[in-house]
């Protein structure tokens, strides 16, 4: 590596943290930044896609879990597997996934079309 | 490709209809914690357990108390083996404040109801949310879930239990914060307070989180707020800056305890290098562990080598994608000829040791000969991005130094059955090649003995090595799940015989381990838990403390 690159490489990453001291990121103990909300407790509830991708999808379709998009499997016992934890799945509760997602995230993924990329293990 | 059985979507369908019905598909009258036989809290009347529940409803809202045993299944899920149900909860509360924590403890030590805190209880080589013994009620924290602060200029978080890494990551990501996170194995889904509290340990150079950690909000039993270090100063502004405070430090007695309930936790966070390199080194031969050791000892002592390096043992690795059948349909312990050849067909070696180098590129250009050196020097062959960018196990580990979200690793708990099964143990070894070798081939003894495989992770701190063993086992059968809690317990017995103890353990071995760490030890934890929670409300049993 030349020494003109690895010295612009060390200025990019002072650049931004000069940058970002200048911003008022930094909050008064208490202050409360944009909320993230998980579970009932959100505003909103998020979207089976969100929930798909943040949880579900780190196992299912990426060689932990059975693929379960595209199998048409019946919104209740989706329901039933993520409550009880099915197999070596762990079990998630109505305070990491709310009744009213639970739902959603079921019902989508029973009427979801496969997804080409997934494999399953 | 595994699958779902049409078997068990049926009986997902019943239950869904029954148990999960209350909870998940409609809003029903309360279900009264009397209306059938179930666990309730050691030497608490049925009505008093009734009346608790009342209160608890009233604090947190009737939705937020699960006292029935159809809603309380989700906190009951367990890997590790329990073949007497010695560590069913009787339900669970979840708050959504310090106010709210504060209240429910007051109805505890009035009813004398135990409490297992939990932040998002997925501990899952430890018990995951099921408490010491059965009958207590889960103390769920997830729903305290807010980001509090984040200082870009210091680097520093301060976050409640229910913040998972994935949601920390997020937040990082939609501001453009320049910050890694050091996340545990199963970060999307898991704690930085949880974690952090139980001194897990993650992968990149702020891979001890305990000692990253910076203040923290407590709990007491008694409903008294404290702020650890400098957040006791009123108007402070360095509670994430300072770790000591003043006077004795106390932020250690709150972790691996039962002295309170941590409501908020500070830690660091690691700004991100312009330049990163990831590198695996391999052995073929089991004893190389020795060798591999004492390689890598100066360069944790001197920090040449920064993170959090984990040596991997093959059988640990092939277990992540593949299932043991895959291998070997015999039920003693799978050879190590037999774990060598089916590493190598996958480009891995016996012992996979994953290390990084971070800074600038002349920073690492300037290190990376010397320590590929000492390696080849010892018989390993060093390989980086260039020879292993289509390994999935290289890129898993390169994404986890980097503090990557994954949780590949889960799949370890299905190497001998669909069931799962998985318990760790995990114990202490000085970095010494003498101590690693020991260790290592005692292990490898008592598992062999019961018929389980050895599956290590050795993650190596500064001056040790936490030997995080992995009896993997099929919770399926009964007789299984009986022998590996025999298998664990004989190896934390038999280990401690040498001198070496666990640094964590399950919940179905807090006391045994425990005991390796002598009397004197028990009976001052035993002091401060009574001088703190006089009526032993919280979490009894954990780490052995009453």
């Amino acid at each position: 590596m030349s020494r003109a690159r690895s010295l612009g490489l060390t200025a990019i990453g002072v650049m931004a943290f000069t940058t970002l001291g200048a911003l008022p990121f930094a909050m008064a103990a208490g202050a409360q930044p944009a909320q993230i909300k998980p579970g009932q407790t959100s505003p909103e509830p998020r979207s089976p896609q969100r929930i798909y991708a943040a949880t579900c999808g780190y196992c299912h379709g990426a060689n932990v879990g059975p693929v379960i998009m595209g199998r048409h499997l019946p919104q209740k016992a989706i329901m039933a597997f993520v409550r009880k934890g099915q197999g070596a799945m762990p079990a998630f509760r109505p305070t990491e996934i709310s009744d009213t997602e639970l739902a959603a995230l079921a019902a989508w993924i029973e009427r979801a079309p496969a997804v080409p990329k997934e494999h399953g293990q | 490709m595994t699958t779902v059985s049409r078997r068990e979507i049926l009986q997902a369908s019943a239950l869904s209809a029954a148990a999960l019905g209350a909870a998940a598909l409609a809003a029903p009258a309360m279900a009264s914690p009397l209306d059938h036989a179930r666990m309730l809290p050691e030497g608490l009347p049925p009505r008093e357990f009734a009346a608790a529940v009342a209160e608890l409803r009233a604090i947190v809202g009737q939705q937020w108390v699960f006292a029935d045993a159809d809603s309380t299944l989700p906190y009951t899920k367990s890997l590790i083996p329990d073949p007497d149900h010695r560590h069913v909860p009787s339900g669970a509360v979840a708050p959504a404040s310090v106010e709210e924590v504060q209240a429910i403890l007051k109805v505890a030590n009035r009813y004398r109801l135990p409490l297992w805190p939990i932040s998002t209880g997925k501990n899952m080589g430890y018990g995951m949310a099921t408490p010491a013994s059965s009958g207590q009620m889960v103390l769920d924290l997830k729903r305290m879930n807010r980001i509090i602060e984040i200082d870009a200029e210091l680097g520093t978080a301060l976050v409640e239990p229910g913040v998972t890494y994935q949601d920390l990551r997020d937040y990082l990501d939609a501001n453009n914060l320049p910050f890694w996170l050091d996340v545990p194995t199963v970060g999307p889904i898991v704690s930085p307070v949880g974690n952090t509290l139980e001194r897990g340990v993650g992968y990149t150079p702020y891979g001890d989180h305990f000692f990253m950690q910076c203040g923290m909000e407590v709990v007491l039993a008694d409903g008294t707020l404290v702020r650890t270090g400098m957040g006791s100063v009123p108007g402070s502004t360095s509670w994430q800056a300072f770790k000591w405070g003043y006077g004795p430090y106390l932020d250690g007695i709150f972790t691996q305890s039962n002295f309170g309930v941590v409501t908020k936790l500070g830690f660091w966070l690691m700004p991100a290098p312009p330049a990163y390199k990831p590198f695996v080194v391999q052995f073929d031969e089991m004893d190389d562990v020795a060798k591999i050791t004492d390689t890598i000892r100066p360069f944790r002592m001197n920090n040449l080598i920064p993170n959090g390096v984990l040596i991997m043992g093959a059988a640990y690795q092939l277990a992540m994608f593949h299932r043991r059948a895959d291998f070997w349909t015999e039920t003693r312990q799978i050879p190590d000829a037999v774990v060598k050849a089916e590493a190598r067909k996958r480009g891995l070696g016996m012992w996979n040791t994953y290390f990084a180098l971070y800074g600038t590129d002349e920073i690492i250009a300037a290190v990376e000969p010397i320590v590929r050196g000492a390696f080849e020097a010892a018989g390993g062959k060093v390989l980086t991005a260039t020879e292993m960018s289509d390994n999935p196990w290289f890129r898993h580990h390169a994404s986890l130094m980097k503090g990557g979200m994954t949780l590949e690793e889960i799949g370890i708990v299905r190497w001998r059955g669909t069931e799962g099964g998985m318990v760790a143990f995990a114990p202490v070894a000085p970095a010494k090649g003498t101590e690693t070798r020991g260790q290592t081939a005692l292990a490898k003894e008592i598992l062999a003995k019961y018929d389980f495989d050895y599956a290590p992770a050795y993650a190596v701190g500064g001056r040790e090595l936490h030997h995080i063993i992995f009896l993997l086992y099929d919770k399926g059968h009964p007789a299984e799940e009986r022998k590996a809690d025999a298998c664990v317990r004989e190896m934390i017995t038999r280990f401690a015989e040498r001198g070496w103890a666990a640094y964590r353990t399950g919940v179905s071995t807090m006391d045994l381990v425990a005991q390796q760490y002598g009397d004197a030890n028990r009976a001052l934890n035993a002091r401060i838990k009574h001088a703190l929670d006089p009526n032993h409300i919280l979490a009894p049993g954990k780490q052995g403390i009453a």
